[in-house]
């Protein structure tokens, strides 16, 4: 064992844990005698795994939502402090306008970020994943096991295919080889196309719909446009060298994140982003209140029935968005 | 300015807790000329300041490669990444490290972060060779009554 299995010996012991008790559980569910050493058991295996940790991370992400909530009620004083920094623009100024913003943010109980721990917690999981999926290549592993993992369920994970193409197969030696294993290019090239996608629309859909309008002029509206383009610059480099039992992890997690967001969006979207807007439209079509309009009146029309269903003719058609003032 | 050395003695001496002001007062500037005793101090020798360097280094290229991925995620300020490079310039790799470690841990939906200084330290630099992540994160706040005259101005 070296120094970095030492290091990532609690998280690869997570992983292995779970992905050895799903692919058992999944095991059980069959008749099957080939199907314990299928790629595919293990494929669900490893997206199970993604959902498990994603299940747990949903009790910090409900938790952020809620703390955007109260972020209208502080606008007016939100935006005396844009106005004590107008026209400010240097890098000390607008240091200091991020502090009196976090200690304003923090007097009322409301935050809009996401916070590091939820998001820097998935980092040593994906790590001790890739690590994991590396070692269970090796020779040494497949007779001691690794982590949770059994010598047996290592070579069977090892010896699993799924179209053909092993669990640790990777797209550069693939490409490599002679002849070049054109499966196992074709795989991992789909799946890191997919990768790129879901991940441009994620971070587009974020961009066009759930930033404010303030957000959305700046420094930092300015690097979001970079990473739209850097990032699957990123996912490419990564995916040529990444086994397929990664990328599986990989795409399955982008794919819940893509979701997430989505619904994020259209349920709970940024004060003053278009998403709001049109969310606002949906609700007036409904009868109910714009969202976030005033904490009792928002808390009241949460209360009350669902406008009984009746339908309530033509009149009941978002004709303008302003309705409700 | 460019002409002062750290070698010069006369010379004026920040101290880290010099960038611990009220709203309305300038961070970071000079104190009294320091002791013999924190001039020694000072001085961190290889086996403190090497792993201090490595973890500084690291949390360098995490903001600047990493942290643009993500855009604004922190809810304190300084963001935990800020915090940690100043924790581990200031306090050194282990207390610096077990600091930032804790900050991270703070770091989640249920804190609410908040503004949350690195706690002061001893660490002093003669003027101008102050590490900029101090400088940037402690800037002078500028006190409320400046936006007076701003507020007055009718806003479109």
């Amino acid at each position: 064992m070296g120094f970095f299995d030492t290091l990532l010996l609690p998280f690869t012991w997570a992983v292995s844990w779970l992905l050895s008790m799903f692919h058992n559980l999944l095991t059980l569910f069959s008749d099957d005698g080939d199907w314990a050493d299928s790629g595919w058991n293990w494929t669900i295996s490893i997206v199970m795994l993604v959902i498990v940790i994603r299940i747990i991370l949903i009790p910090l992400f409900v938790r952020q939502i809620k703390s955007q909530r109260g972020m209208q009620e502080i606008q007016p004083e939100v935006q005396k402090l844009q106005a004590k920094y107008k026209g400010k623009k240097d890098p000390v100024s607008r240091q200091a306008m991020a502090q009196e913003q976090q200690a304003l943010f923090k007097k009322h109980k409301v935050n809009p970020f996401m916070m590091c721990l939820p998001i820097l917690a998935q980092m040593p999981i994906f790590l001790a994943l890739f690590w994991m999926l590396n070692r269970m290549r090796q020779e040494q592993y497949q007779q001691e096991g690794y982590g949770a993992l059994s010598a047996s369920e290592v070579q069977s994970f090892d010896n699993s295919e799924i179209f053909g193409v092993g669990m640790s197969d990777i797209f550069l030696p693939a490409f490599n080889s002679s002849p070049t294993e054109w499966n196992v290019i074709i795989l991992t090239a789909v799946m890191i196309v997919t990768m790129v996608l879901t991940q441009f629309f994620t971070q587009k859909q974020l961009m066009s719909k759930n930033m404010s309008e303030a957000a959305m002029t700046g420094q930092a509206a300015q690097m979001q446009k970079v990473m739209l383009y850097a990032l699957p610059l990123v996912f490419v480099i990564g995916g040529v060298n990444f086994p397929v039992g990664v990328l599986i992890y990989w795409t399955a997690t982008n794919f819940w994140t893509m979701g997430q967001q989505w619904w994020v969006i259209r349920n709970n979207p940024t004060p003053g982003s278009q998403a709001e807007k049109e969310l606002n439209l949906r609700r007036a079509a409904r009868g109910l209140p714009p969202i976030h309009e005033k904490k009792g009146e928002a808390e009241q029309a949460e209360e009350k029935p669902k406008p009984s269903g009746k339908h309530l003719g033509q009149n009941a058609q978002p004709s303008r968005k302003k309705r409700k003032k | 300015m460019t002409g002062r050395t750290a070698a010069d003695r006369e010379q004026a001496w920040v101290r880290h807790r010099d960038f611990y002001v009220e709203i309305g007062e300038q961070p970071g500037v000079p104190g009294p000329i320091p002791t013999p005793e924190e001039l020694r101090r000072q001085r961190w020798g290889w086996f403190r300041s090497a792993p201090s360097a490595v973890l500084a280094a690291l949390l360098k290229l995490y903001r600047r490669l990493i942290s643009p991925l993500y855009g604004q995620v922190c809810g304190f300020y300084p963001s935990c990444s800020a915090y940690g490079l100043e924790a581990v310039t200031v306090h050194g790799a282990i207390r610096g490290g077990g600091l930032t470690a804790w900050r991270v841990l703070r770091c989640n939906p249920f804190t609410g972060g908040g503004v949350d200084h690195v706690p002061q330290a001893a660490r002093i630099w003669p003027e101008g060779s102050t590490p900029s992540i101090i400088e940037t994160n402690h800037p002078p706040i500028p006190p409320d009554d400046d936006c007076a005259a701003a507020e007055a101005e009718p806003s479109d």
